[in-house]
C-alpha cells in the first residue's frame, strides 16, 4: 500500500494519455456488457425457474405449417402434462407497417392460459373478465406502457397472412418474463381460414416438473411421427432460440467482435504502458540504483497497468448500465423488440466485464513490466531523462 | 592492520559492444578509509564514472575484487546487491534525477519505502534529511517548482535519508551555476565532517575537487599517483 501513491502518480503522469487509454477500456467494457446482455436476452429468461416446465409443439417441418386441433386431447392424456393450449401467431399490423409498431399477437385458450403461463401474473378479476368476453385481450405491461393503453381501450389489428381484422378490447395487463405480446381468444379466429380448418400453429403446454419435459417431448414426437402432420415438441427455451438462430450464428459473430475489440484494447493499453515505461528508463534506473529490485520494478509497472485497467473497468461497468438501458429502449422500437424485453444486465455479466478489465491490465502490463525490470542501471542512467 | 572502508583490488572493466572490446579501467588498486572525502578527476572517457559505478555496486568489474566495509560486492547476487545498495550507498547525480511526479518529500521518502519503517518513522526521517539540506520549507514543492541548486539539495536529502555509509556523487555541481555549486560543495563538506559520511565524488571542476581530502586522477582507465588537496581545504577552513 505504501507504493500506491507512487504508482498512482505515475499512472497520471501524462494525464491526456492516461484518460484516453482509460476511455478505450471503458468503451470496450461497455461493449462487452451490452453484447453479453444482448446474448443473454436472445437466449431468453425462459427455460429456468417456472419456465422450465414449458413445452412448445410445432409442425415438424416448421412454423409455416399448421397441425390439427384434435392433437390437443391426445397430448393432454400424456402422463405429466398439466394443461395444453393451442396458440396461433396472428402476425398482424397495428396502426401501420412500421417495425416499431410490431408486437406479438397470439390467440390462445384463456381457460388454460393462466395454468400454462405460470410465470406470468394476471390479476384474477382481469383473467375472469378476459375469459368471459370473446373479443377481449390481455397485454404485457411493457406494451401497455409503450402505447398508454387503458383497461377498456379498443384496438384494431389488420391481418397479414391470416386474413381479417382483429377488433379487441383490453381486459387485463400481465407481467412476466416477456411482456411484449398480447393474447386473445382462439374463438375469435373461428371464422378465419385457419379456424375453419380446425388447425393451430403451436401447442403450448406445461408439465408438472422440469424433469418430465424431455420425457413428454419424446412421447409427443413419437405419438405423431407417422401421422399426416408429424410434430416437433421442444422446451420453450429451445423454441425461442430458433428465432435467434434465424439471424445466423449471431452469438458467434457477437462473441468474435467482443474478443477482437478486447484484443485491440489490450494492444492499446500495452502500447500506452510501454511508452510510459520507455520514457521513464532513467527514472527506473534511478530507483533500481536506490535499491529497488527487478521484481519490485516489475510489480510497479504491472500495477500501473492494473490501476489503469481497474479504473477503466469500474467506470466501464458503471457506464454500461445506463447505456444498456438506452439500447433496450431503442430496441423496443425496432423489429427486434421482442428480444429487448428479455435483456437484463446480470451480475455474471458485470463480473465477466470486470474480469476482462483485470485481464487487460495483466496482459497489457506484462511485457512493458518485464522490459522495465530488465533495464540495466548503468545504461538507464546514461540516457538523458 | 585496520581495513579500509572501500578496497579496490586489481579491478578492470571491459565493455563489450558486439565483437568489439572496449577496456575502460585497467588494474585499478585503491583504498578509501571511512570518513574520507575523495575526488575522482580525469578527462572525459577516462573511466571516472565507471569506477564510481563499481564502488556503488550498480556495475560489476570484469576482473578484480571490490570490497566495501569488509564485504566482497563483486561476487554478490543481484538481489543481495540491490539490498546492499539500499543500506550502504547514497546516490547524487549530475542531473539530480528526481522523480518529477513526486514532491520533494515523496522523492526523499522513496528509498525509505524499501525499509520496514512505519509511516510516522519515515516522516521523521524525511523531515530530518530535508532540514539538514535546508529545504524543510519546500518539501511539498515538485521538482519543477525548485531551482537547480534546490533540486540537487533534495537529491542529497534522498541520498542521506537512509543514513548510508557512503555517498557517491557523479558531477554533483556539473549542472549548476557557481553560487549553487558552492552551496552544494559546502553541504557535502558538512555531511563529511559533521555526519562522517564517506564521499566519493566524480568531478571535472578543480575547485570542487579542492574540497576533497584526496584527488585521484584517472587517465585512459589508469589511476595516476595521488595528489593531496591541502591548499584548497586549508583555505576553505579559514
Amino acid at each position: 500500500m505504501k507504493y500506491f501513491r507512487f504508482i498512482w502518480k505515475n499512472v497520471f503522469r501524462k494525464k491526456i494519455r492516461a484518460f484516453l487509454t482509460m476511455a478505450s477500456i471503458v468503451l470496450v467494457l461497455v461493449l462487452i456488457v451490452v453484447l453479453s446482455s444482448f446474448l443473454e436476452g436472445m437466449e431468453g429468461t425462459t427455460g429456468t425457474g417456472k419456465g422450465a416446465t414449458h413445452i412448445v409443439v410445432q409442425h415438424a417441418t416448421g412454423l409455416a405449417n399448421f397441425m390439427p386441433l384434435a392433437y390437443r386431447q391426445r397430448i393432454e392424456q400424456i402422463p405429466g402434462v398439466v394443461a395444453v393450449a393451442p396458440e396461433v401467431w396472428f402476425g398482424g399490423m397495428y396502426k401501420d407497417d412500421r417495425p416499431e409498431n410490431f408486437f406479438g399477437q397470439l390467440s390462445t385458450d384463456p381457460e388454460t392460459w393462466a395454468v400454462i403461463h405460470d410465470d406470468y401474473t394476471l390479476p384474477q378479476d382481469q383473467l375472469k373478465t378476459w375469459q368471459a368476453e370473446r373479443d377481449s385481450f390481455v397485454a404485457g405491461k411493457q406494451l401497455i406502457d409503450k402505447y398508454h393503453w387503458g383497461i377498456g381501450d379498443r384496438i384494431q389489428i389488420k391481418g397479414t397472412y391470416i386474413t381479417g381484422m382483429l377488433d379487441l378490447v383490453l381486459r387485463g395487463v400481465y407481467t412476466g418474463p416477456d411482456e411484449s405480446n398480447i393474447f386473445f381468444h382462439n374463438k375469435y379466429l373461428e371464422n378465419s381460414s385457419i379456424g375453419r380448418l380446425s388447425r393451430t400453429g403451436i401447442f403450448f403446454l406445461r408439465t408438472k416438473t422440469p424433469e418430465q419435459v424431455p420425457v413428454v417431448c419424446d412421447a409427443i414426437n413419437r405419438m405423431f411421427e407417422n401421422s399426416e402432420a408429424p410434430v416437433k415438441a421442444m422446451p420453450e427455451k429451445q423454441f425461442m432460440l430458433q428465432f435467434a438462430e434465424m439471424m445466423g450464428n449471431v452469438k458467434l459473430l457477437v462473441r468474435s467482435i467482443a474478443l477482437t475489440v478486447l484484443f485491440t484494447v489490450v494492444l492499446i493499453v500495452a502500447n500506452s504502458v510501454a511508452m510510459s515505461a520507455r520514457e521513464r528508463t532513467t527514472q527506473i534506473a534511478v530507483i533500481r540504483a536506490l535499491g529497488f529490485r527487478r521484481r519490485q520494478v516489475l510489480a510497479l509497472v504491472l500495477s500501473e497497468a492494473m490501476v489503469l485497467a481497474l479504473l477503466g473497468g469500474l467506470i466501464g461497468v458503471l457506464f454500461s448500465i445506463p447505456f444498456t438501458h438506452m439500447l433496450v429502449e431503442g430496441m423496443k422500437h425496432s423489429p427486434v423488440a421482442p428480444f429487448a424485453y428479455n435483456i437484463r444486465i446480470s451480475a455474471a455479466t458485470l463480473l465477466t466485464a470486470f474480469v476482462a478489465a483485470v485481464a487487460i491490465g495483466i496482459v497489457s502490463g506484462f511485457v512493458p513490466a518485464i522490459r522495465s525490470a530488465r533495464v540495466k542501471i548503468v545504461d538507464g542512467l546514461r540516457q538523458v531523462a | 592492520m585496520a581495513h579500509s572502508l572501500i578496497s579496490v583490488e586489481h579491478v578492470s572493466k571491459v565493455y563489450r559492444r558486439d565483437a568489439l572490446q572496449i577496456p575502460v579501467l585497467e588494474d585499478i588498486n585503491l583504498e578509501i578509509d571511512k570518513g574520507e572525502f575523495v575526488a575522482l578527476m580525469g578527462p572525459s572517457g577516462s573511466g571516472k564514472t565507471t569506477l564510481l559505478n563499481l564502488i556503488a555496486g550498480i556495475d560489476v568489474p570484469t576482473k578484480g575484487r571490490l570490497s566495501i566495509d569488509g564485504r566482497d560486492i563483486s561476487s554478490m547476487r543481484e538481489t543481495d546487491l540491490a539490498r546492499w545498495r539500499a543500506d550502504t550507498i547514497g546516490f547524487i547525480f549530475q542531473l539530480y534525477n528526481l522523480i518529477p511526479v513526486l514532491t520533494g518529500f515523496e522523492n526523499v521518502e522513496l528509498p525509505l519505502l524499501l525499509t520496514k519503517l512505519s509511516r510516522r518513522e519515515r516522516n521523521e526521517h524525511v523531515r530530518s534529511a530535508l532540514t539538514i539540506v535546508g529545504l524543510a520549507d519546500r518539501m511539498d514543492h515538485y521538482p519543477r517548482q525548485l531551482s537547480g541548486g534546490q533540486e540537487q539539495r533534495v537529491a542529497i536529502a534522498r541520498a542521506i535519508v537512509t543514513d548510508p555509509l557512503i555517498l557517491v556523487a557523479d558531477e554533483p555541481t556539473g549542472d549548476l551555476d557557481a553560487k549553487s555549486a558552492e552551496e552544494i560543495l559546502v553541504l557535502l563538506n558538512r555531511l563529511n565532517e559533521e555526519y562522517h559520511k564517506t564521499i566519493v565524488m566524480v568531478t571535472h571542476d578543480p575547485r570542487a575537487a579542492g574540497r576533497a581530502h584526496r584527488q585521484l586522477h584517472l587517465d585512459k582507465g589508469v589511476l595516476s599517483p595521488e595528489t593531496p588537496a591541502v591548499v584548497e581545504r586549508s583555505r576553505d577552513s579559514r
